[in-house]
């Protein structure tokens, strides 16, 4: 076969081998290292030891959906875990509409919740909408926001939430997202009253993420399904994205190894051609 | 999370292996009926879902507020409905009016938070040399310096790009073709990353992985 014919194969050759190859290492796991990269390390810092204190209140926003469930789900319970181990309260919220089935995942996730009493130590308020306006409203006010949390009871009726007001009663937010909703927390939270701000993000954000933790806005990034594993070494406790960082690696060593063989097949019909 | 025992999340945990399946189809073999069923079958579900909930989000957020007496509600409640002039065209000028507080609105709030992170912080942090860093830390300075700057001299369209401004702006396209590749290929390992997950789902339907 000539080299040529490299930039021509059938790209369902190359689908077949992919979805098969990525199956492999979850039946036979490889156990590629993994570095804790400082970005995640700051944001496990963030939720840990003094920087988190018994009784505080913290906000959880689901801004991603069941299809990015292998990118933030693992990070997102990892940190769940560790405000729960340092005696915080979450106060959970979605800006995804499946908000509801993540929520029922991390309680099925974070073991942590078998201990915890609902609207005592955690409180899920449910769907909200209005983008940057509906965050900066949350900052001043919100009860206005979620009048009642998801199962219906009046936000005044739940004693985790007495005497929680606006910004000044939150400790800080974790932000995890498809979009850009850790951005809307930056601009109408962390840049105007100086909220502690994290970001659990899917790798597309990475690029816009990491700057904001360079700059300061963020306290920690976690980078898609790596930043999930790096953040499950660093509890000690392995969970999905461990499993799934050998099958994504695979998938990424694939990848490179296509671009090798299509950039040959083209170069050497390049050549030919000249020839 | 254990494999699930009740008889309806069986059900509905192959009809998600399934349909996944027959979305899948496409790539790994071509256009066909089931492919198309499962397309239109997400589409309608997740538009119904949509509408669902957002449509209870008005309820809890606006209409039920306004039933126990606040007023003022009704604000919100009559601008959501002249959008819906947008359907007929001799009235589509009504519709602007929404729109135009809605983006005033956006516009506002967002400057109100815009300029300390986006702006001030992201250029005191390009602009501040290391202190006590590495080879690589410098490297990274010197190297981001000269990308904002050449970048940034790519998008002065007021003067012609020869002369002086050859060479930089030639570097600032350089370096926007590096970082929209870095986008790109962080948008291709999410999707990656999306894959091992149905291929992790794939499996423990089987039970050949824990779940």
């Amino acid at each position: 076969m000539s080299l040529s014919k490299l930039a021509d194969i059938d790209r369902r050759v190359f689908y077949w081998i992919l979805f098969i190859a990525l199956m492999v290492p979850f039946l036979s796991p490889i156990g590629f290292p993994i570095t804790i990269a400082p970005n995640t390390q700051d944001l496990y810092d963030g939720v840990t030891g003094d920087e988190v204190g018994e009784g505080e209140v913290w906000i959880l926003n689901f801004g991603y959906g069941v299809s990015a469930w292998s990118e933030c789900h693992p990070a997102v319970t990892v940190c769940t875990k560790a405000l729960f181990r340092e005696g915080a309260k979450i106060i959970i919220t979605g800006t995804h509409y499946d908000v509801e089935l993540t929520y029922n995942k991390l309680l099925d996730t974070v073991p942590d919740f078998d201990d915890k009493v609902y609207g005592e130590d955690y409180v899920f308020l449910g769907y909200m909408t209005g983008g940057e306006s509906v965050v900066a409203q949350l900052g001043s006010n919100i009860a206005s926001v979620f009048p009642q949390d998801h199962f219906q009871t009046p936000y005044d009726d739940i004693p985790m939430l007495e005497g929680i007001e606006d910004h000044s009663d939150i400790a800080g937010v974790l932000s995890s997202d498809t979009g850009d909703y850790g951005g809307h927390f930056m601009t109408q939270w962390q840049s105007a009253y100086g909220t502690k701000l994290a970001e659990i993000g899917i790798a597309m954000n990475g690029s816009t993420d990491l700057p904001r933790w360079q700059a300061g806005n963020f306290f920690g990034v976690s980078v898609g399904s790596r930043g999930g594993a790096e953040l499950e070494l660093l509890i000690g406790e392995l969970g999905e994205a461990t499993t799934a960082m050998d099958s994504i690696s695979v998938s990424h060593l694939l990848l490179i190894l296509a671009i090798i063989l299509g950039n040959i097949g083209v170069i050497t019909d390049k050549l030919g051609g000249k020839n | 999370m254990a494999y699930p025992t009740a008889t309806l999340d069986v059900i509905g945990l192959w009809v998600g292996w399934f349909l996944m399946l027959m979305i899948y189809s496409l790539p790994l073999y071509k256009e066909n009926v089931a492919y198309r069923f499962a397309e239109h079958l997400f589409i309608g579900v997740t538009l119904a879902i949509t509408a669902i909930t957002n449509f209870s989000n008005i309820m809890r957020m606006c209409v039920t507020p306004l039933m126990q007496g606040d007023i003022l509600m009704i604000v919100p409640l009559i601008l959501g409905l002249m959008i819906f002039t947008m359907l007929i065209p001799e009235y589509r000028w009504i519709s602007r009016y929404p729109i135009a507080i809605m983006v005033g609105a956006g516009f506002g709030l967002g400057i109100r938070g815009t300029i300390k992170p986006n702006l001030q912080d992201a250029i005191i942090d390009t602009i501040t040399a290391p202190t006590g860093g590495g080879l690589v830390d410098w490297f990274n300075y010197i190297w981001v310096a000269v990308g904002l700057v050449c970048s940034i001299l790519y998008f002065m369209l007021t003067y012609e790009h020869s002369g002086v401004l050859k060479t930089p702006t030639r570097i600032g396209r350089l370096f926007l073709m590096i970082a929209l590749g870095g986008y790109f290929g962080n948008t291709v390992l999410f999707r990656f990353t999306m894959l091992t997950g149905r291929a992790q789902f794939f499996l423990q339907v089987l039970k050949l992985i824990p779940m």
